[in-house]
């Protein structure tokens, strides 16, 4: 029989015993095909402004993000599967076979599952780019037409990233088969690995991850103002390190702590599964400790995605607060403007401020910008009256400041307290900042300060005093009705030295944001399975090694449900572990996110936290089953 | 003497394989276990001993015959009580240790105790003692992969007695020991049948194993072919037991 007959046969009859493998590449290569087919599509192309381009980056960002996860998966698959293989091919040494004739045979069979991976993932992918583009679209609440569309290109780089970086790893496979020895390969799935590692080393490993750890935690929460970023940046590395110690130190620690104190350990199954998870601990912790961050990731991620969201509703809202606003030199203006509005439409709410426009020069603000406008607290309070916006600003002192400020998609700045602006020589100590719209557009675009009466007095001579007029209408869509009026007015001599802003509700340029949104709900989907599913792999695996231990335990004559009992608390603690740290560390993750998006996003942890609760239960549930059958309890 | 019975087989028949390729494997054995017994079974391979032991051990089920376990018959129980009735009476011994490697020797022993729900108070002092009394109470701490092959026996043999059973099988316990581990685990066993704390039922090839024992069954060709009882003197008996299996022929590694 030719190596590449055996292989054939061998990948045949071990096909059940690779599906779980071969499903979830062929599901990796499905959502980076579907993720690649969007860049190359034409759907966003109505979106208008930048929109397509941002969509592109966001897709081609999450894109490149999803590739290193399937680097990663590849890695972990190709290795479970490389022990799995190891011993039965190693057998084949006795038939004479050299290492570089069972590398051989290994390199073929792998290559046929990478193969049947990529079709079985690419032709899913084509199927389902549709239905993926129609969801996308669904939750991103964008209406744009789409058609059954899939060009080569996807298609190509998706296969070419896939291949090239499957070879990597069933090259390395290959290397290692060649330079195993004979010894190594037979014991290869038996090898048994004891948790008797130098507690000194250990403890020191449990002390220096809980202080990394927190002190990661720290950190990520910690308000500032610039180096914030760093502070962020520090963080996650911390909390990866952390979390890798927790694991590998921590944990065995605390297990080895347990399983010393014989009262508690002597109770029922306990005695045998504390044991059991101790002994694995030392071979899984990477496991847990990889699968604890891609959920912190993912849970993260979805907290993003619906922040920016919010963000984004909040923008938009800010921007509508007004439909047209007027400046002039000029007081009294209402007049003239508020009857042409009125022949189209009927207004929900108007107001009217000075602002006075103080030159750059005088100014001397952290963030150096074209323009600054100052505003007087008793006419601003009178604004806030008039079109019914909140208003619990306290009056500033004479030496006191607030800035009002547009709403920001993200904001690195956490702690904004003992900021100074100085106009003129004089120093003002900023107390607030508020970003409720009072003036609609201009907010967005200038940087207002709010004074109090006195103060704006003496501010006057600095500057130049424009009168804004605002109006609010009540149906927004119908804008465009009063436009012809208000141009006539403009063109009249009597408009002359009036600027007029219309907000136009339907045009947003940061659409872009909602698919963005679409695209972390994604991403949290992809990630949660994905740390399902590898905790799954490693304990289907670990199955096969539990026959032996579970057959004595027969033969001793213990009963098939105090096994099963066993196994469960076993699997069970598998998944709590990686899910209980995740669970900590993403409450700090999402804090810091709150704090940079001004959003409150406990609910959303709550119930990310539930799905990824509610998928690994799932998965817990299927490891029970198929540990018992793998582990023959039965 | 009001010692009580605690195995009775009765015409114990065992075939294997399908209609007309049967092979008989015990033909017929009546055996009886009373409590205190030490019982070793011998023979050449092949003569049915494990077939025997199985039953005994409710692992396989006769064809034939009954096998009463105080007085109830074990071959017409469901699955669930088997469990059971091997939990609460029977302990076992293997040729090949079975500690499992991922405990320490102490939490091994306790294993079985605990599994039954007994509070962990009793199964720490029980253990202690046990370990004690098998001389491996400096070992106690220790994992399989740190241990001797006897020491590994011996710890094996504490987790058989560490319920209580009414009986303990056996099943080449010093198969894999050499002479001065199988002297010590052979005494050790010896210790406690005569203190009365166990019912022991051996299967051995090892003539100088089976000089430990009270009784010794030679079994042959599925039929137990003589017995031989101990005297006053382990060296006389082990001389008998040498001359009856040379008389006998046969192989009985």
């Amino acid at each position: 029989m030719s190596m590449g007959k055996l292989a054939l046969l061998n990948f045949k009859n071990s096909f059940k015993n690779y599906l779980a493998v071969i499903l979830s590449l062929a599901f990796t290569i499905l959502i980076f095909l579907n993720f690649q087919n969007v860049v190359y599509s034409d759907i966003f192309e109505g979106l208008g402004g930048k929109n397509k381009e941002y969509i592109d980056i966001v897709i081609q960002i999450i894109s490149f993000v999803l590739g290193c996860f399937m680097f990663f998966f590849l890695w972990y698959a190709t290795n479970v599967f490389l022990t799995k293989r190891k011993k039965e091919i190693g057998i084949y040494i006795f038939m004479g076979l050299s290492n570089r004739k069972i590398g051989k045979l290994y390199m073929i069979e792998t290559v046929l599952i990478g193969i049947a991976a990529l079709i079985l993932g690419i032709g899913a992918g084509i199927l389902t780019t549709q239905l993926f583009q129609m969801i996308l679209l669904a939750i991103s609440d964008i209406s744009v037409d789409i058609s059954f569309q899939i060009s080569l290109r996807p298609i190509l780089i998706t296969t070419a990233v896939y291949l090239v970086m499957y070879l990597i790893f069933a090259l390395k496979g290959y290397v290692n088969v060649v330079r195993s020895s004979v010894i190594e390969m037979v014991s290869a799935a038996r090898k048994n690995e004891y948790v008797r590692q130098n507690t000194f080393v250990l403890i020191l490993k449990a002390v220096v991850g809980v202080a990394v750890l927190s002190y990661g935690y720290m950190l990520a929460i910690k308000e500032g103002g610039q180096e914030v970023m760093g502070n962020v940046l520090a963080a996650v590395v911390l909390v990866v390190v952390g979390i890798y110690l927790l694991f590998g130190g921590f944990l065995p620690v605390l297990f080895l702590y347990l399983s010393k104190k014989k009262l508690f350990l002597y109770q029922k199954e306990r005695n045998l599964w504390v044991n059991n998870v101790i002994f694995r601990i030392k071979k899984n912790y990477r496991t847990y400790a990889m699968t604890c961050v891609l959920m912190i990731c993912s849970v993260t991620a979805l907290a993003t995605g619906v922040a920016m969201k919010f963000r984004y509703e909040a923008i938009v809202s800010f921007r509508n607060t007004y439909t047209y606003q007027f400046t002039s030199g000029r007081q009294g203006l209402d007049e003239k403007i508020r009857p042409l509005i009125e022949q189209d439409n009927e207004i929900a709410y108007n107001s009217e401020i000075s602002m006075l426009l103080l030159d750059a020069s005088v100014m001397n603000a952290r963030f150096l910008e074209p323009g600054y406008v100052v505003v007087s607290y008793g006419q601003l309070k009178k604004l806030a009256e008039d079109t019914g916006l909140e208003f619990t600003l306290k009056e500033p002192g004479n030496d006191e400041i607030i800035k009002l400020s547009r709403l920001h998609m993200l904001s690195l700045l956490t702690d904004r307290s003992h900021e100074t602006v100085t106009i003129q020589g004089k120093s003002y100590r900023q107390t607030a900042e508020a970003n409720i719209p009072y003036l609609g557009y201009f907010q967005e675009e200038m940087s207002i300060y709010l004074v109090n009466e006195e103060e704006y007095e003496k501010l006057l001579p600095l500057g130049t005093q424009m009168r804004t007029y605002n109006y609010k209408i009540l149906d927004m869509y119908n804008f465009a009705a009063s436009i012809d009026e208000l141009d006539m007015f403009l063109e009249s001599p009597d408009g002359a030295d009036v600027g007029r802003v219309t907000i136009d509700p339907g045009s947003s340029d940061i659409e872009w944001v909602k698919i963005l949104h679409t695209v972390c709900i994604f991403m949290f989907m992809v990630f949660v399975l994905a740390s399902g599913s590898i905790l799954f792999m490693k304990l289907y695996n670990d199955a096969f090694e539990e026959k032996e231990r579970y057959q004595v335990l027969r033969k001793l004559g213990i009963a098939k449900k105090t096994l099963k009992k066993s196994a469960a608390c076993e699997l069970r603690t598998a998944y709590a572990m990686p899910f209980l740290v995740m669970l900590l560390s993403a409450r700090f993750s999402v804090h810091a996110l709150e704090k940079m998006m001004y959003a409150d996003l406990t609910f959303i942890y709550l119930v990310s936290s539930c799905v990824v609760l509610a998928i690994f239960i799932l998965c817990y549930w299927c490891s029970v089953s198929v540990y018992v059958k793998n582990a023959e309890v039965e | 003497m009001d010692k009580k019975k605690v195995i009775e087989m009765k015409n114990l028949v065992k075939t294997y394989g399908t209609k007309g390729f049967c092979t008989t494997v015990l033909k017929g054995i009546d055996l009886e276990i009373w409590e205190n017994d030490f019982i070793a079974v011998m023979g050449p391979s092949g003569s049915g001993k494990t077939t025997l032991l199985n039953i005994l051990s409710t692992i396989d089920k006769p064809t034939q015959g009954t096998v009463l376990l105080d007085g109830r018959d074990i071959t017409r129980v469901s699955n669930q009580e088997l469990s059971q009735i091997r939990r609460d009476n029977i302990g076992f011994i293997f040729q090949d240790y079975n500690l499992l490697d991922t405990m320490t020797l102490q939490d091994n022993v306790a294993l079985p105790l605990s599994l039954n729900g007994v509070s962990s108070k009793i199964c720490v002092e029980k253990t202690q003692e046990l370990l004690t009394v098998f001389g491996l109470k400096e070992h106690a701490k220790k994992y399989p992969y740190q241990l001797s092959g006897g020491q590994k026996q011996r710890g094996a043999a504490c987790r058989a007695f560490i319920t209580s059973p009414r009986v303990i099988f056996a099943d080449e316990p010093t198969g894999a020991l050499d002479s001065r581990s199988s002297k010590e685990l052979l005494e050790c066993l010896k210790g406690l049948n005569d203190n009365g704390r166990a019912t022991i039922l051996m299967v051995t090839h090892d003539a100088f194993s089976a000089s430990y024992a009270k009784d010794v069954y030679i079994l042959s060709d599925g039929q137990i072919q003589c017995r031989i009882s101990k005297g006053a003197d382990r060296k006389e008996f082990y001389d008998r037991i040498l001359d009856m299996q040379s008389s006998m022929g046969g192989d009985f590694s």
